[in-house]
């Protein structure tokens, strides 16, 4: 099975030097434990290492108030001994999803998990388990899986066999989410299959937020691994404020340590967000222009062209600003506006996503515009409101759509307006980073550019979906025999250079939990501040009821958004002329 | 007429001080010009008096420009300068205004002296006919040919029809574009040293001036031995009344400093220095053209634009093809005067030169010359000469340099050159700019390549990558297949963290579908409306001659010989060895760049 590791060398780092593996241990530890024991010991990359590192950083202070180094240490003894484990009888992963019938589940975790396995990115040993309330057998269950699963475009050879393995290993089990009972049953089959191996558990919970603390009492109780680690994947919402998600917070570390609690935010297991640090960091030419002194604005635009279309019911509870601004928009600003980390290791890098996160102003009722969408009609086609879903109240006040201008008062960012943006059923599906650069002082071609010189400014667009790019707008010459000028794309379009599929976020943050890679999720502290900036204006939306500005079904939102950026002379770089 | 005017973009600034395009405006004076030959100054000096004071340079060279058959001293324009600047430039000014007024009755005769040479049959003629076929040149205008050989008219035509061509985007109408054009070329034989042939020329000329206000220019493409002589007789007996009078002339600019002073003496005996335009065609490249756009007109890249972002520049120039039976010129000044201490010298300066005040031709050729100036002259240990040798591939065999006809046996002259030379001054010192030009190489090939710097304190450092040769990259590429790439290291999309170098690029082919004008006819066309940004003072020519003529005299006074490298070849490997002194490595050469 050495084989199979090796092809997932897409994982894998080019190895040069030892100094290199320190932080290249994370990614690889497993494969070495379970795949190379006999690797010679001095290569052996050790964790505590890595405690010492982190341990090292006066900011870790929140996260050891959390209990986080006590329970690295913790982690770190199960790390060695599985590392003894593996040397005897190996160690096993076993994978339960719960809320296996859910939507999420069929749609994004088991297809992950799929291409994980086929990828050969997943330990030698695992087992996945689904677990809901339908009774279903395990034939069901695969019966279902199966359906979703998709093969890597870039290699469909043995694809059906893959699968075949992959849903063998695939197991039912049926139980209440608040039953006790349920989950030690739950845990005699993952013993069952764990088959005297060491055992490492991974819970992902795909259900709803009433049912969060439930389920994780039950599991932590009564199906934790009892020489392994144990770890947690929550999705969102984390709470609807500041108070509902740190009382969430409270639950969950009753009964797991932060250091279990793998707080999902898909996005930013995006290909072009990961990237995003890679930009800033691996290259020259851009850190120097990263401060208000060349940057006028950034932009954070999240587009959807479709609207709840009968699912309205999660949503309306919620709305956009809680759905995908407070955190996906969020996320990608901190990662965006950070100072430079001290290494790439998680904790290092969510310090300085905090300090971010704690430097803004917290966000005003003047800086924001909210809309919802009507129905509108075109070609023949009626394309309904938002009211018009049966599972949202007739006279529903919850934003579809919102734009906000977000403040970073630290010495970096002061005054450069980030602007945010995100709507459901707009006239493009879209989710991208614009960054605008300052004019030219003194520009020696200003009679060119006429008398507007901000519209010709550079812009670098990093766009995460869809047709992933990255491209900087410049200004060149037409080439002829007069000077005119004309802004142009110094470009990266990923389809052209890399013509392999980019994997699905949820494969990479699937990876990152099973290998204990916490950089790509929230730390508490990131949640607080995250819900401190915005709790405020939601609340205040709620209590004075704010209409929000109507919009019709897939038009570019309300024009309300236009008027606030215009407040900080800003334009929106997604809806001029020049980007349609 | 008026409607082919806007197809002509014309080579102004599209928002000069008045608000209307130079071309839209000048239609509405004169509806019956489509391209009319304004001396931009005109405008800017009106609009801008404030300007006037930065504009030492310009008041002189204005004054220059008066168009009498001219003989006085430099000295004395000089005082003239200091005595009365403001009557010059209104004299000036006013001739421009009478041309405008008048514009109907102004003419301009193109000369090439020397018509049936090689340039003027594959460049200058194509590239007139070009701006004739864009409607860039004036209603009136007359293009002669002059030159030793007995030709008529018809031959003359016969001969210039051969090699013109018609733009790819724009083939309608071409060949009786092509008759039009032909049916105003005429010819004038006669010797290059005969006062009296230019007499005659001149008669030929006022011929067809009929009266017209009389504009006239000469391009000498010929050898510089003949230069004087031709310049000479020109000014005596052929030039303008009334009009202007320029003299376009080609490298080579004298041999070294002594040689060019020289030269530049002789030519200001018969012309003053703003008549004298002095051509280096790769001025004239679109992306050199580009360069200045590209540094001033964007932010991103003027803060990298230092020593303290780049690590070195290199600026290289390669031909595929050897001297092929015509090294006879090139042998007596080597690939250095050739191509080094103009074409490449000239980026360079363009590259490093701080903000000009305007865009003026005076300010941007101030900034060029500090630049020059600043730069040590080149010692023998940073250059690295090589000669092709001959080489068989493939069963076809390649002749070295010196199995040239035309080139005696024991030459040394350098087909190649690798030098480094660096900029004292606080933007660049230490940053070594290097240059490499060579003949019979395996590529053709003219580029600039900026290597940045490495990130300090780079946070990717453990992934694998050598930090030196993972840097960032810009790389203008003149030709062939003009481009701007900048080298950035991103991640390969995929569940690992592994980097990649790619490039954010902009290939001109992909976005832009017309064809891209030669040199020449810009060039051309910047003469005509007496636009001199593109073309080289005496005082750049003359910083350009003291960097390399030591270097140049020491290497024929040791008899350095080249190094070998075979025809075809990437060059001989002293280049490496040369760049590895200073901590470089050609951009060019490395592996990664052929997969790309």
């Amino acid at each position: 099975m050495v084989i199979c590791f090796h092809s997932c060398d897409s994982v894998a780092f080019p190895t040069s030097s030892l100094q290199h593996e320190r932080s290249l241990s994370r990614r690889r530890r497993w494969r070495w434990l379970t795949s190379a024991p006999h690797l010679p010991s001095g290569r052996q990359p050790t964790r505590g290492f890595q405690i010492k590192n982190s341990n090292g950083h006066p900011l870790n202070a929140a996260s050891l108030q959390d209990g986080l180094a006590e329970n690295l240490s913790a982690e770190e003894s199960v790390e060695k001994r599985s590392k003894d484990g593996s040397k005897q009888n190996g160690s096993t992963v076993s994978i339960t999803v719960v809320g296996a019938s859910g939507d999420l589940a069929k749609k994004k975790i088991f297809p992950a998990l799929f291409a994980l396995f086929y990828e050969d990115c997943l330990p030698k040993h695992f087992t996945v388990f689904g677990y809901a309330r339908s009774k279903l057998t395990d034939e069901e269950l695969r019966n279902m899986i199966s359906k979703t699963l998709t093969c890597r475009i870039d290699k469909r050879e043995n694809c059906n066999d893959k699968m075949e393995q992959f849903l063998q290993r695939c197991f039912y089990q049926s139980g209440q989410y608040g039953s006790e009972e349920n989950f030690v049953e739950l845990d005699q089959k993952l013993r069952e299959k764990e088959a005297g191996k060491l055992p490492n558990r991974l819970f992902y919970l795909s259900i709803p937020p009433n049912i969060f603390v439930d389920a994780v009492r039950c599991a932590s109780h009564h199906a934790s691994s009892p020489t392994g680690w144990t770890r947690v994947i929550v999705e969102k919402p984390f709470g609807r404020d500041s108070e509902s998600s740190a009382e969430l917070t409270r639950f969950l570390k009753q009964y797991l340590t932060e250091d279990q609690i793998f707080r999902i935010d898909h996005y930013l297991g995006k290909e072009l967000v990961e990237n995003l640090s890679v930009l800033r960091f691996s290259n020259l030419v851009f850190e120097p222009l990263w401060s208000r002194k060349y940057i006028r604005n950034v932009q954070l635009i999240f587009s959807e062209d479709f609207g709840t279309e009968g699912r309205g019911g999660y949503f309306d509870n919620y709305g956009i600003i809680r759905d995908i601004m407070q955190n996906h928009l969020l996320q990608i600003l901190a990662l965006f506006a950070m100072e430079t980390p001290v290494s790439l290791d998680a904790e290092d890098i969510r310090n300085e996503k905090v300090k971010v996160l704690r430097s803004m102003r917290t966000l005003k009722l003047d800086d924001v515009v909210v809309g919802q969408y009507k129905g509108h009609t075109k070609g023949g086609k009626s394309y309904p409101a938002y009211t018009d879903d049966p599972t949202v109240p007739k006279c529903s006040l919850t934003p579809t759509f919102a734009a906000a201008a977000l403040f970073i008062d630290n010495a970096r960012w002061d005054d450069v307006p980030f602007l945010m943006k995100a709507g459901k059923a707009l006239h493009t599906r879209r989710a991208e980073i614009r960054v605008q650069f300052r004019h030219v002082p003194g520009n020696l071609y200003k009679r060119n550019f006429g008398t507007d010189l901000d519209k010709a400014t550079n812009e670098l667009v990093i766009r995460v979906q869809p047709d992933e790019a990255i491209y900087l707008k410049i200004n060149n010459k037409i080439p002829g025999l007069s000077m005119r000028l004309d802004r142009s794309n110094l470009n990266l379009l990923y389809s052209a250079r890399y013509p392999r599929e980019i994997p699905d976020a949820y494969e990479r943050l699937l990876l990152d939990a099973i290998e204990g890679e916490r950089r790509l999720f929230i730390r508490s502290d990131e949640l607080d501040a995250a819900w401190a900036l915005f709790t405020p204006v939601l609340k205040e939306l709620e209590y004075k009821k704010i209409a929000p500005e109507l919009y019709p079904y897939g038009s570019r939102g309300p024009v309300g958004a236009h008027y606030l950026a215009a407040k900080y002379n800003v334009r929106w770089g997604d809806l001029s002329s020049e980007s349609s | 007429m008026a409607l082919s005017s806007p197809k002509c973009p014309s080579s102004q600034f599209a928002l000069r001080p008045s608000p209307a395009p130079r071309s839209q405006r000048v239609a509405a004076a004169s509806s019956s010009l489509s391209c009319p030959p304004i001396p931009r100054r005109l405008f800017s000096k009106r609009v801008s008096s404030q300007s006037r004071a930065n504009r030492r340079w310009n008041v002189a060279s204005v004054h220059d420009a008066r168009t009498l058959p001219i003989s006085p001293a430099k000295e004395i324009d000089l005082k003239k300068v200091e005595n009365g600047v403001s009557s010059a430039i209104s004299a000036e000014e006013y001739r421009d205004l009478a041309g405008l007024s008048t514009r109907e009755n102004s003419t301009v005769s193109i000369t090439v002296v020397g018509a049936s040479g090689d340039l003027a049959k594959k460049k200058i003629f194509p590239a007139l006919f070009a701006l004739y076929y864009e409607d860039c040149l004036p209603e009136h205008f007359t293009i002669f040919g002059y030159a030793r050989s007995k030709m008529t008219d018809t031959e003359l035509r016969n001969m210039v029809s051969k090699t013109l061509t018609c733009r790819i985007d724009k083939r309608e109408n071409c060949s009786e574009k092509m008759e039009q054009f032909l049916g105003r070329c005429f010819y004038h034989s006669g010797q290059y040293d005969s006062e009296e042939n230019f007499a005659e020329l001149d008669k030929e000329i006022k011929k067809h001036e009929a009266g017209r206000l009389s504009n006239r220019l000469f391009y000498l493409s010929i050898p510089p031995n003949i230069f004087m002589d031709v310049v000479k007789c020109a000014s005596k007996s052929a030039s303008s009344a009334n009009g202007w009078t320029r003299v376009i002339v080609e490298k080579p600019f004298g041999q070294d400093s002594e040689s060019s002073a020289a030269l530049t003496r002789g030519l200001k005996q018969f012309l003053v220095e703003d008549q004298i335009f002095r051509i280096d065609h790769y001025l004239g490249k679109e992306l050199v053209e580009n360069l200045s756009v590209l540094r001033f007109s964007n932010l991103v890249f003027e803060p990298l634009w230092s020593r303290q972002y780049i690590r070195n520049v290199q600026l290289i120039f390669s031909e595929d093809f050897g001297t092929e039976g015509r090294g006879g010129y090139f042998d007596n000044y080597g690939i250095i005067r050739d191509i080094m201490q103009n074409h490449l010298l000239q980026m360079l300066a363009l590259f490093a030169m701080e903000t000009p005040i305007s865009l003026d031709a005076e300010d941007i050729r101030n900034e060029k010359v500090k630049v020059l100036r600043s730069m040590k002259p080149l010692q023998l240990e940073d250059v690295v000469i090589g000669q092709y040798k001959s080489h068989t591939k493939g069963g076809f065999t390649y002749p070295a340099y010196t199995d040239d006809k035309t080139v005696p046996r024991d030459s040394l002259t350098p087909t190649f050159a690798a030098a480094v030379l660096f900029i004292d001054n606080a933007r660049w010192d230490g940053v070594p700019f290097l240059m490499k030009a060579g003949k019979a190489l395996h590529t053709r090939r003219t580029e600039i390549r900026v290597q940045f710097r490495h990130v300090p304190g780079n946070l990717y450092r453990s992934f694998g990558t050598d930090l030196d040769r993972a840097t960032n990259e810009l790389v203008i590429r003149v030709q062939p297949d003009e481009a701007i790439y900048l080298k950035i290291n991103n991640k390969i999309p995929g569940l690992g963290m592994r980097l990649d170098r790619s490039n954010l690029n902009l290939l001109y082919a992909a976005r832009y579908s017309k064809e891209i004008p030669d040199a020449y006819e810009r060039l051309l066309l910047d003469a005509i409306e007496g636009e001199r940004r593109l073309f080289i003072r005496s005082d750049e020519l003359e910083a350009a001659w003291a960097l390399f003529t030591p270097l140049l005299k020491e290497l024929e006074e040791k008899r350095i010989a080249p190094e070998l490298y075979p025809y075809g070849s990437r060059g001989p490997v002293g280049a490496h060895y040369l760049a590895a002194k200073h901590k470089i490595r050609w951009g060019d050469l490395s592996s990664e760049h052929y997969k790309i």
